[in-house]
């Protein structure tokens, strides 16, 4: 097992640099999910780690090993891909031992490992069996089983549970967690999807346009965004963002200070409906999303726009009514011009305790 | 208001009650396939049926006077006449010659040229275009290029030190050259075919087995191979058959000759019709060929369903 270093890592297609200059360790045995939009090159830096994409500039390190003109397969990475790419006219037991096989490895031992792994993932039965004649959920596990088979260092996915309904997508989430925690490899993993990044990241990395955003677990990402882009991308509903200006009034009736913040993110979960005498804004029910829990609110605040707002219980508010609302003024995200986080402690002022406390 | 299904509301509005929807969808039908119908049954059905019955009966097209003769064509191909088994074994040594030669040239040009690449657009065009080519400018020139001394691929090779024969003089260089420039012509076809295969193939395949330290010749024989089976035995069947049937270029190039060491299947049906114009006996000839390739596309659908299944 071995941890990865990338340092100033690039990558050109003809004239456009699609990565540009990452840096990133990874520890022996860490979870690191890579997440971003479509385009971002996260598919692209996984696939340089693999080998099946070369490396423009920079170094890349696998354990203590320099990487980058090492062929794919002998880098100690083993990949599952989004397609599965589980070769159609091979058996489950055929497509797990294909790597061994070209590998020259004896017929008894290539058995052996192929049960093992079989047994991991609960394949057995299906040993025998066709790509076409698994399920979605099958077939993904054939083809962890097939990365499992070859004893790889680090584990690379390429966005795997993306062809699943939502259903199995929440289960074979939680199976290749189980996997990491029994296996213990390092593992990296891409996805778009960041309620997928949050739940098995020990830690995220969040990409745009070709450059790293922000690293760190996703308690951090979620609580203490570095800019607006890491705020709005982690979380679900999106943080709204405001211009400070607007919310001068009510934040500092909450007893926040927003000198210097040009801009101010408040997520839907840390807005609170409040009785009238309580509430620091007055706004209007515009839509009310009903989710089971509770509702989504989008509430049209006169002089601030629209906010998302997240209520709990079943007898929510409805459309046209007036809501009163209350701001946690330890959850209050400032941002400066250039959409970067400005910190109570930038700014040299102790406020909003929860915020200071949590370092 | 009540829906009215559509058998009633056609009937009431056609105010003739036997035409339903049904029966009106029905006639429409078989007036949309009337034309190529009828020009099948005057233009194929028809011929063909009389095929069987002129290869039933001693014709000769001068004489203008058919009298019936039973089998006696089929006897004499099969038992008689010896140019007949000439024949079959110049047809099946000409197929022999030119399937497997065809397509593993196909195979070689599509995967050379299966992926966009600086020049690939214009090979591809290259190698295809002889497929578009009229076959009466092409065997000429050929016939041009393959003359004695001073064609030009005898003085290719004569610079190389090798003196080459007279192609088209010669029983069995003329059949090497006529199925040699016959795969030329028609590669392009295979190569296609194979290009769209390859390219059904997604490339995670490859790229899977790449990471699993599969070599280039490991991948095509344990990926890519198996996965073009389906498309291999149709181009091998298609080719057959074709060779099989092979006339123009025969007809162009050597005339069957030398020494009928070109004389193939097809063609020697129509010199026994419109040469010595013999219509019973190459009527025969006809149904032989006939069931021949018939057998072979039987056994390309049981091939393909075994494939498929």
């Amino acid at each position: 097992m071995s941890g990865l270093k990338l340092s100033n890592l690039s990558k050109c297609f003809g004239k456009a640099e699609v990565i540009r200059g990452v840096d990133l360790e990874i520890e022996d045995g860490e979870f690191v999910v890579f997440v971003g939009p479509s385009g971002c090159g996260k598919s692209t830096l996984l696939r340089m780690i693999s080998g099946l994409e070369d490396i423009t500039g920079g170094d890349l390190w696998i354990g203590d090993r320099r990487m980058n003109e090492v062929q794919a397969a002998r880098r100690g990475v083993a990949m599952v891909f989004q397609s599965y790419a589980l070769y159609p006219h091979l058996t489950v037991k055929q497509n797990m031992g294909f790597g061994l096989k070209v590998r020259k490895e004896k017929p008894a031992e290539i058995a052996r490992r192929v049960e093992d792994a079989a047994r991991t993932l609960q394949l057995g039965s299906l040993l025998d069996r066709y790509p076409r004649e698994l399920s979605g959920g099958q077939r993904q596990r054939v083809a962890i089983g097939r990365a499992i088979v070859g004893h790889p260092d680090v584990f690379l996915f390429d966005e795997p549970l993306s062809n699943l309904d939502a259903e199995l997508r929440v289960h074979m989430r939680a199976e290749i967690a189980a996997l990491h925690k029994r296996l213990r490899n390092t593992m990296v993993y891409v996805t778009h999807d960041q309620i997928e990044a949050m739940t098995l990241a020990d830690r995220i990395v969040v990409l745009r346009d070709g450059r790293i955003e922000q690293v760190g677990s996703p308690r951090q990402l979620y609580s203490r965004p570095d800019n607006i882009f890491v705020a709005q991308f982690i979380g679900s509903p999106k943080m709204n963002i405001c211009a400070a200006s607007d919310l001068a009034g009510p934040l500092s009736r909450a007893g926040v200070d927003t000198s210097g913040a040009v801009q101010v993110g408040l997520r839907p979960e840390h807005l609170r409906l409040v009785p009238e005498q309580q509430g620091l804004m007055t706004g209007q029910v515009v839509i009310s999303e009903y989710t089971g829990s509770g509702s989504l609110l989008h509430v049209e605040v006169a002089g601030v726009g629209t906010m998302l707002v997240l209520s709990e219980g079943q007898e929510g508010p409805r459309p046209d009514d007036t809501v009163y609302l209350a701001i946690d003024p330890g959850n209050v995200h400032m941002f400066d011009a250039d959409g970067l986080a400005r910190r109570a402690e930038d700014a040299g002022v102790s406020a909003s305790g929860a915020m200071v406390a949590e370092r | 208001m009540v829906a009215l299904n559509d058998t009633e509301a056609t009937a009431r509005r056609n105010s003739v009650p036997w035409l339903t929807l049904r029966r009106r969808e029905a006639i429409e039908g078989w007036l949309f396939v009337s034309p190529t119908l009828i020009g099948f049954l005057i233009f194929f059905l028809g011929p063909l049926i009389a095929v069987v019955f002129y290869s039933l009966s001693e014709w000769n097209l001068l004489s203008q006077r058919a009298t019936y003769v039973g089998l006696d064509n089929y006897a004499d191909a099969l038992t008689a006449n010896r140019d007949f088994w000439h024949v079959i074994r110049n047809s099946i040594f000409f197929a022999a010659g030119l399937v497997p030669l065809n397509m593993a040239l196909a195979l070689a040009l599509a995967i050379a040229l299966c992926r966009p690449g600086p020049g690939v657009v214009f090979f591809r065009t290259v190698f295809f275009a002889p497929v578009v080519t009229s076959a009466v400018a092409w065997a000429i020139v050929w016939r041009f290029l393959l003359q004695g001394e001073a064609g030009a691929v005898n003085q290719l090779l004569a610079h190389v030190g090798i003196d080459g024969p007279n192609w088209l003089r010669e029983p069995n260089w003329a059949m090497v050259a006529v199925i040699v420039t016959r795969v030329i012509k028609m590669v392009g076809l295979n190569m296609i075919l194979y290009i769209a295969a390859l390219q059904a193939i997604p490339r995670d395949y490859e790229q899977a087995a790449r990471l699993e330290g599969a070599s280039g010749w490991q991948i095509f024989r344990m990926v890519t191979w198996p996965l073009l089976a389906p498309t291999t035995l149709i181009i091998m069947v298609i080719t057959t058959i074709g060779s099989f049937k092979v006339f123009d270029h025969i007809y162009l190039m050597t005339g069957g000759g030398p020494e009928n060491g070109t004389l193939v299947l097809a063609y020697y049906i129509y010199e026994q019709a419109f040469e010595f114009f013999d219509i019973g006996y190459a009527s025969a000839l006809a149904m032989i060929m006939f069931v021949i390739v018939l057998a072979l596309t039987i056994v390309q659908l049981l091939l393909r369903q075994k494939g498929s299944a």
